[in-house]
């Protein structure tokens, strides 16, 4: 009996040393996760002083382009002044008030009902593209999605549930403001068999919204050309001149 | 002694799971309440996009600093400030040809039409196909981009009417010659990445040919420019 008993603790010792040697496993792994959350942790700290850092640099970005702009309302060259307002407006680069359109594209509510294909049934960066593309055919003068001012260089990537636009990443509702002729851009996208009978047949949720007024940003982002190379400005005016 | 060893294990055993809780609610406890691991990899392309992005930044406000340090020394300097600027957006908005390294595509059906590997039958190539294509040179960084010498720009339309694709109100046809600008191999490996865009296209029977270009020559928009709806909204 006696020596039943001491076997027995043996076994139980035996049993919590096993028990706690997985548990100390398990713990050292924590450990290591915890590295990577702090490694996480770093990132976004960096990312969010990064975003503080371009929010100043923007806003001294459109400072600037506004003082050149200003500049050439006192050029005594009228040529100057007026090509550079009307490059302006043209690149997406001053804030545009008029009338036209405003489209708001939600989520479909059947995601949930039809898990085979959830994804069928979010709005996607074709989606978006596909608006844009008819509001541009119905003579759009001007287009923002969300507030990205839409220019020739805007991109729109599908991120998970976000969308990227002019490397922003946009959450749901997707609104794209457009301003132009607001009959002929809701009756564009109104069309029998055209961009709103397709989205609503993944039940993507479309409401289009004529306005008297409504106002477009400029693009706040830099201008980039790395690549592109300067030709001479001199060859690049009397060609100008000519036309 | 019986009693001993009974009462020694039990307190060895209660010691232990005391430990083993302590620290279980430790690590439990540092779970909480900070950055879920997938969400790194996000970060990190976040922080990769922003660097690019304040470089771009930089580059262009000390570009901008110059021409107005310029434009403080005289009239004359002025004028040629405003004109450098002018010429400047004048690219960036489509209006002035461009031209600098980068890719030459050209989408068509696949020439063998029951080649092997097509899902369907081949079609033709609408307006959706090369609307993806523009979107994805422009997601790979391109500076300029053409569709059969017709220029991109912030309001150019890639739309089928009646039997033809318009862009920018004007006809194009097949096969589809597109040019970009910007960093030629970055762009051709985005495009042909396994399972990317020329992937997809190539399952639909379109075939597209990326060849990188020392020089790209991409022409003007040729339009006219009216604004008639919109006006803009001078800021105080």
């Amino acid at each position: 009996m006696r020596f039943k008993s001491y076997y027995w603790s043996v076994v139980l010792v035996g049993l919590v040393l096993g028990v706690m040697l997985s548990v100390q496993f398990r713990i050292t792994r924590d450990v290591q996760h915890n590295k990577a959350i702090q490694r996480a942790q770093e990132l976004a700290d960096q990312v969010e002083q990064m975003k503080k850092e371009h929010e100043v640099l923007q806003a001294q970005l459109l400072r600037m382009r506004g003082q050149l702009e200003g500049l050439s309302n006192e050029s005594l060259s009228p040529q100057i002044k007026e090509e550079m307002e009307l490059a302006t407006i043209f690149a997406g680069l001053t804030k545009l008030t008029g009338s036209g359109v405003e489209v708001t594209l939600r989520d479909s509510n059947a995601s949930q009902k039809f898990i085979d294909n959830p994804n069928a049934y979010l709005v996607h960066d074709e989606d978006i593209l596909k608006v844009v593309n008819e509001l541009k055919a119905a003579g759009a003068e001007a287009v923002a999605i969300n507030g990205q001012r839409v220019i020739a260089a805007t991109e729109i990537s599908c991120n998970g549930p976000a969308i990227r636009i002019n490397k922003k990443a946009l959450a749901p509702p997707f609104v794209i403001t457009a301003i132009g002729s607001p009959e002929t851009m809701e009756s564009a996208l109104k069309m029998r068999g055209g961009v709103i009978d397709y989205l609503q047949f993944f039940g993507i949720q479309v409401s289009v919204k004529k306005l008297e007024q409504l106002t477009i940003p400029a693009y706040s982002g830099s201008i980039k050309s790395d690549y592109i190379i300067e030709a001479d400005i001199d060859t690049e005016f009397n060609a100008l001149n000519q036309s | 002694m019986k009693k001993r060893i009974f009462f020694l294990s039990i307190s060895f055993v209660a010691v232990l799971s005391g430990v083993i809780l302590g620290y279980q609610f430790r690590a439990t406890s540092a779970g909480n309440n900070v950055v879920p691991l997938d969400r790194e990899q996000e970060l990190a392309l976040e922080k990769k996009s922003l660097v690019e992005d304040l470089y771009e930044m930089r580059v262009e406000i000390s570009d901008l600093s110059a021409r107005l340090d310029q434009a403080g020394v005289g009239q004359r300097e002025a004028e040629q400030a405003l004109e450098r600027e002018l010429a400047r957006i004048r690219r960036f908005a489509g209006l002035a040809p461009v031209s600098g390294p980068g890719v030459e595509l050209v989408a068509q059906i696949h020439p063998e039409q029951d080649g092997p590997g097509t899902v369907q039958p081949p079609k033709d190539i609408t307006d959706e196909h090369l609307l993806k294509i523009v979107n994805e040179l422009n997601k790979a960084g391109s500076e300029a981009i053409a569709i059969n010498g017709q220029r991109i720009t912030p309001i150019s339309e890639i739309r089928l009417a009646g039997s033809h694709i318009n862009v920018n109100g004007t006809p194009i046809s097949p096969p589809y010659h597109i040019t970009a600008i910007g960093n030629a191999s970055a762009i051709k490996s985005r495009l042909e990445l396994k399972g990317g865009l020329v992937d997809i296209l190539n399952e639909y029977g379109i075939s597209v040919e990326t060849q990188e270009r020392n020089e790209v020559m991409i022409p003007a928009f040729a339009g006219e420019l009216n604004f008639e709806y919109a006006k803009p909204l001078k800021e105080n």
